[in-house]
């Protein structure tokens, strides 16, 4: 008891270390979208900005085709997203309850491959949807990402499908129900948080990827956000304000989405390390 | 025949893998019309040493740093109760922030002249600090970035661990008179071991690969200091237009994580075991 009051204050403090660590830069990112060329570069920096102005969002949008690159990046990790979900989920059922052999050997393989480095796979890539005519489309980018986020999906499907209980099957069998009905009516309704999770991770790996993206899709119009900001710049100094309107712009919606769900996100980042 | 359908598809699926990694040897060999030789010249090549030195060291210092962070933050976020929830918001934001929009601001966060980290260091006695002007601080600058980053996904992974060992421990060690400090490396700690364990290996992994951060926000420089092996596969392949090099540095480097993946099995073995049956 003795202790009490003082681990109170060092928790205080210890929290309030870790809040601003976590949201100073990106209270900066947002002051910064706010600010035009001279409250940009004043020294001292302004920690409030003296003269706000929403003028780099309609310039960002406008002039620099950031509505383009957003688009962008919605069509392929949506599409991504949604076809990576619809096999994983018969994948994941599969590996979760069909005998098959080797099942430990693919699932290694499975979680393997989702952290593989991109950059091995980027050369022979290239050329395949060279020969295809693929480079700078959509098609180019929503098969490899399908590719790589479809392991870590099926991972997380696959142990939520182990959370069903097998009675539940069985009886839905008795009853006469063939496998596909079992699963479409009864499991998917079921591990609905498994699949929700699985689809914020693919759709927000997605979202970020880079290095195939500026490798395949570095054309003006089929750019996606981190292309776009990677290779956005001004003619003679770079436009702070400008990017991170259009940054702004990108990645709001994706916090508010996490923030919004974040026990579901957070479980399903742990699931793969937290022994069950 | 639904069955074989859903049976076959991770099988397929794992062929399609291993034909596109056959064919990144492929790419390279078709290109230069020899076998080795990419090889060769990439293994002889200063360029590629200290690109490997240098991504060696980074991720070892930085996933040390984003351990150490990591179990920091959870301890404290685990104490928080109720408003628990909040922070795991928190936490889960610069984690979902996309990497090239982190590096981007914390390129202008380090500008020479008007960045707040400037600006900072000139309060303490710095002159005129060009933080990514020069080798030894542009490393550390990426590496700040970079633990800011990613630190939250260790601290969400730790914090699971955490919540999920028995209050009684606690109870028994305060029972018996053990120090927190006593009690953190004898009971928390092997604890969440395991959990450690895996997200480790997730950060090296990804650290590894690095890519995004140093393209955006030194370029690989001052000089090539910051260039992990990624980037200087990248580098080779689309800025030289070098397919044949390019491809063996992106095949050594998936070389090294196989291997390192292996030295790993035991990990993903124990996480698939933990959930068998």
């Amino acid at each position: 008891m003795r202790r009490r009051k003082g681990s109170r204050v060092g928790l205080a403090v210890a929290t309030a270390l870790v809040v601003i660590f976590l949201v100073a830069p990106l209270y900066w990112l947002f002051v910064g979208s706010l600010q035009t060329g001279d409250g940009i570069a004043a020294v001292p920096p302004q920690l409030v900005p003296a003269d706000p102005t929403l003028e780099n969002y309609v310039q960002a949008f406008g002039q620099h085709r950031f509505g383009r690159y957003i688009l962008n990046s919605i069509v392929v990790s949506a599409t991504a997203t949604a076809v990576v979900l619809g096999l994983g989920i018969f994948a994941g059922y599969a590996l979760a309850r069909m005998p098959i052999r080797g099942k430990t050997p693919i699932l290694m393989g499975l979680l393997m491959i989702s952290v593989f480095p991109v950059i091995a796979v980027v050369a022979p890539l290239y050329l395949m949807l060279l020969k295809l005519n693929w480079l700078n489309s959509y098609q180019g980018l929503i098969v490899p990402y399908v590719a790589f986020n479809l392991p870590f999906a099926i991972w997380i499907l696959r142990n939520h499908f182990l959370d069903v209980p097998v009675a539940l099957e069985e009886s839905a069998r008795i009853d006469g129900a063939s496998n596909l009905r079992i699963v479409t009516k009864i499991i998917v309704p079921t591990v609905l948080p498994g699949i929700f999770t699985a689809g914020v991770f693919c759709f927000s790996a997605c979202w970020q990827e880079f290095l195939m993206a500026i490798s395949f899709n570095s054309s003006i119009s089929s750019r996606t956000i981190p292309v776009g900001v990677a290779l956005f710049s001004g003619e003679y100094t770079v436009p702070y304000g400008k990017l991170f309107a259009g940054s702004v712009a990108a990645v709001a919606p994706i916090m508010i989405l996490v923030f919004a769900f974040r026990k579901t996100v957070a479980s399903g980042l742990a699931a793969g390390a937290v022994k069950g | 025949m639904v069955i074989a359908a859903v049976t076959g598809f991770p099988l397929i699926f794992a062929v399609v893998m291993s034909v596109s990694n056959v064919k990144v040897g492929g790419g390279g060999f078709d290109f230069s019309g020899l076998t080795l030789d990419n090889f060769e010249i990439v293994f002889k090549s200063e360029k590629w040493r200290y690109a490997l030195a240098f991504t060696t060291f980074y991720t070892v210092v930085t996933v040390l740093a984003e351990l150490v962070l990591g179990v920091l933050i959870a301890l404290v976020v685990e104490r928080l109760g109720a408003s628990r929830g909040w922070m795991l918001g928190l936490l889960l934001i610069p984690w979902s922030l996309i990497t090239v929009i982190s590096a981007t601001l914390w390129r202008y966060v380090y500008a020479a002249g008007y960045g707040v980290a400037s600006w900072a260091l000139t309060l303490v006695g710095f002159d005129d600090p060009v933080i990514l002007g020069n080798s030894t601080s542009a490393i550390a600058a990426l590496m700040v970035a970079d633990v800011w980053k990613t630190t939250p996904f260790v601290a969400i992974i730790a914090l699971a661990g955490l919540v999920s060992i028995p209050k009684e421990l606690y109870e028994a060690a305060e029972v018996d008179g053990s120090s927190g400090w006593r009690t953190f490396w004898s009971i928390t700690l092997p604890l969440i071991r395991s959990a450690l364990l895996t997200a480790v290996l997730f950060r090296v992994l990804q650290a590894f690969g690095l890519f995004d951060l140093p393209f955006v926000l030194t370029g690989g420089g001052p000089g090539s200091s910051t260039t992990s092996l990624a980037m200087l596969g990248y580098n080779t392949m689309f800025t030289n237009l070098r397919f044949g090099p390019g491809a063996a540095i992106a095949v050594s480097t998936a070389l090294i994580v196989t291997l390192g993946c292996l030295a790993f099995t035991r990990v993903f073995r124990a996480q698939v075991g933990s959930r068998e049956g």
